[in-house]
């Protein structure tokens, strides 16, 4: 009989406990949720302007999505789109390549300067990047990388130029990768080269989907220096400089809804990157050392 | 330890590089920047009337810019139209144009982060004057091009660009905010002022920026550097008549016919119907025309009874220029240039095609623009209801305390038992750097 009390008193605490928890965790997953929710809901919005009375739209349309797309003479979203991609693009592979190469470097090779240029790198890291911006720009007039065509080059080299230094997770990681794998294919003659593309990249694949994730997001979430590099050059605006546009007061009115529609565009590629990188998260070192 | 010494004493040597990478740069700009100024602006002053009558041959890149609207084929390309019909009037000059996108309210922003790689001719709004005269981007207008400014527009107008009796720009169309109102609510007597407006329909207003909040200050006395220009005088609201405004405004907000005008809920309120009358400028004329049709009002700002006294509310009014940087290598092209792109035949068409409205004297003779109710509001405006925005230098310290100002209002922050001390330590905020 009091075992019986006793057994119930505990499944209700722990129900009491679990209602809670729960509680808790949906109002904050509503509150994580919300502003994105928001944003979708503001782009498929049919009434204009960036003041509304109601949380939902009372009516639908994909009329933004087509503007977004066809009204381009003011505000080019699709060339903003395809600068951002393209310079995402070679901005992510040459970065992904340095943060790799650099990691490796620190972790399986031993030469005089490696741990000040860690301290040094470690240091570097602590400022903000945008203090140089001014630094950067003069150096890219400098080189006539500021004009036309050549913007583009100067973005990819902005995105990228820091890799050399962001090498801390990625060492990390190699850290945790035996050393006798790659004595084993020593003795087998590899190259440093092969021991890095044969056995240590094939084995590090969630680090590499985390850098190719990171250095793609870099171009598409940055503004300062797409600013500062584009000035007045609509033709080389990235979508981040585009979106901020259309909250300008002149367009405002007329661009909310649009600028909506763009934010969730951009979280398009990034998505299907992710979605595309996903499966290799869960591979990893499994079954690479035996006992 | 040593480590750690190294560590800290890379980090020095790297902060001292860094800064002095900066100032250097800052220097060496500045010093080409004021050089090039005086000889550009001496040049243009010359140069402007010998173009007129005998050209020499001139081969050059002009690069010009402006608002993306202007170069759009939405709007017939505008700037590229008028460039080439301007290289076409002067055959001696081989031009060859290239143009960028900068909104008139960016060009200092734009400007100062690189004065060298300015553009020849660009379009600011006479605000932006503030910015970019401490580094001499903009060059001084002078010779016939001066007169000819002088004599087409209105004494606001020209004032609007003029520092020391200089002129720096050539002037397009004026700037400034009046009343939209829906005809059906308010009758032509109504809108005379602005508590009698507020007893027959819902009134919105922007209290909350500091672009639009002067205007009731402005009516009672309250002055901006004495005339505009004398910077020792300081932002006067001080005392009972800036007081009374505040005492003015805690009741207007909490009338019931009233509503503060913020993150467009304006233009919103004038769609749905439950607004009837707002305070915005010309920009938004297409969307209320849209929203009322023929019910939609334009006017100059009314006035409003303050103890039973009436007032004027006065807008800040300036204008939208051509400008020409100090660094172009060919001023009296750049200034031709500009002087064409400002004048009758060129602000003509830009109403034509983007509704800006003209500020040409001669121009707004034409029964065209006398006819023309959003013409005539902004005209009425800048000529009755406002006063030249100043731009001195001291300026930008009036911002941000008069937006913070408002925000506290509408925050019931500010009440009829604090308002004269809120406003006191306003005006001291004004009055102070906000940098020093």
């Amino acid at each position: 009989m009091n075992e019986k009390k006793a057994l119930r008193s505990m499944k209700r605490k722990k129900f009491v406990t679990n209602s809670i928890v729960h509680v808790l965790l949906s109002i904050l997953a509503v509150i994580w949720v919300f502003p994105i929710f928001w944003v979708v809901l503001t782009s498929f919005r049919a009434e204009k302007g960036s003041y509304v009375s109601s949380f939902f739209p009372k009516s639908y349309t994909l009329d933004n999505y087509k503007s977004l797309f066809t009204n381009t003479s003011v505000l080019n979203f699709p060339k903003m789109f395809t600068n951002t991609l393209i310079i995402a693009i070679f901005s992510c592979l040459i970065s992904t390549f340095f943060v790799l190469s650099v990691s490796y470097c620190m972790s399986r090779l031993r030469f005089k300067m490696r741990k000040k240029y860690m301290n040094m790198a470690m240091i570097l890291g602590l400022f903000p990047s945008f203090m140089s911006m001014v630094a950067v720009y003069y150096i890219l007039k400098s080189i006539g990388l500021s004009e036309g065509a050549m913007i583009r080059v100067a973005l990819v080299l902005v995105y990228s130029g820091a890799a050399g230094l962001q090498f801390y997770i990625a060492k990390g990681f190699f850290d945790t990768i035996p050393k006798a794998l790659d004595e084993a294919a020593y003795i087998d003659g590899c190259t440093k080269w092969q021991v890095f593309s044969k056995v240590t990249i094939p084995l590090s694949k969630p680090i590499i989907v985390y850098t190719v994730l990171t250095s793609f997001m870099g171009p598409w979430v940055d503004f300062i220096f797409a600013k500062v590099i584009c000035r007045a050059n609509a033709d080389y605006y990235t979508v981040a400089i585009g979106l901020w546009r259309m909250l300008e007061r002149e367009y405002i009115d007329k661009w909310y809804t649009c600028f909506a529609a763009g934010a969730v565009c951009i979280s398009i590629p990034i998505a299907i990157l992710f979605i595309f990188m996903q499966r290799f998260y869960t591979d990893g070192l499994s079954g690479a050392v035996k006992g | 330890m040593k480590k750690k010494f190294l560590a800290l004493s890379m980090a020095t040597v790297m902060c001292f590089s860094l800064a002095g990478c900066g100032s250097s740069n800052e220097k060496a700009g500045g010093a080409s920047s004021s050089d090039k100024a005086s000889s550009a602006s001496s040049a243009s002053s010359s140069s402007s009337s010998a173009a007129s009558t005998e050209e020499e041959e001139i081969t050059c890149k002009m690069l010009v810019w402006s608002p993306s609207e202007d170069q759009s084929k939405d709007y017939d390309e505008w700037l590229q139209t008028q460039c080439e019909a301007f290289n076409a009037e002067h055959p001696n000059w081989n031009i060859t144009f290239e143009y960028g996108v900068c909104a008139e309210g960016d060009a200092a922003k734009l400007i100062t982060q690189d004065p060298d790689a300015a553009a020849d001719v660009f379009m600011m709004s006479n605000d932006q004057l503030t910015n970019l005269l401490p580094i001499n981007a903009v060059a001084r207008i002078g010779g016939d091009t001066e007169k000819e400014v002088k004599e087409n527009n209105s004494e606001t107008m020209v004032s609007s660009l003029t520092v020391d009796g200089a002129l720096y720009g050539i002037p397009f169309t004026s700037n400034t905010w009046f009343m939209y109102y829906d005809k059906s609510v308010f009758s032509e007597d109504d809108i005379k002022n602005l508590d009698t407006m507020l007893e027959k329909g819902v009134v919105s207003f922007p209290l909350t920026n500091s672009w639009y909040l002067a205007s009731f200050y402005a009516g009672n006395g309250c002055t901006f550097f004495g005339d505009g220009y004398d910077a020792s005088k300081g932002i006067d609201f001080s005392g009972q008549k800036a007081s009374d405004v505040t005492e003015y405004l805690i009741d207007l907000k909490d009338n019931k016919n009233f509503k503060i005008d913020v993150d467009g809920s304006g233009i919103a309120g004038i769609r749905d119907g439950s607004i009837k009358a707002m305070f915005s400028g010309s920009w938004d004329y297409a969307e209320v025309k849209k929203a009322l049709g023929d019910n939609m009002g334009v006017a100059q700002l009314p006035k409003y009874t303050l103890n039973g006294e009436e007032k004027q509310m006065y807008s800040f009014a300036g204008s939208k220029a051509m400008a020409v940087s100090s660094k172009t290598e060919y001023p009296q092209v750049a200034v031709a240039l500009a002087r064409y792109l400002a004048s009758e035949s060129a602000q003509k068409s830009h109403y034509d095609i983007r509704n800006i409205i003209p500020c040409n004297t001669k121009l707004l003779e034409n029964e065209v623009f006398q006819s023309d109710e959003l013409v005539q509001a902004q005209n009425n405006t800048v000529a009755n209801t406002s006063i030249i925005q100043p731009f001195i230098t001291e300026m930008g310290n009036y911002w941000t305390p008069t937006d913070n100002f408002g925000k506290s209002l509408r925050n019931n922050e500010i009440t009829h038992d604090n308002a004269a001390d809120m406003t006191e330590k306003w005006n001291k905020d004004m009055n102070t750097s906000a940098v020093n």
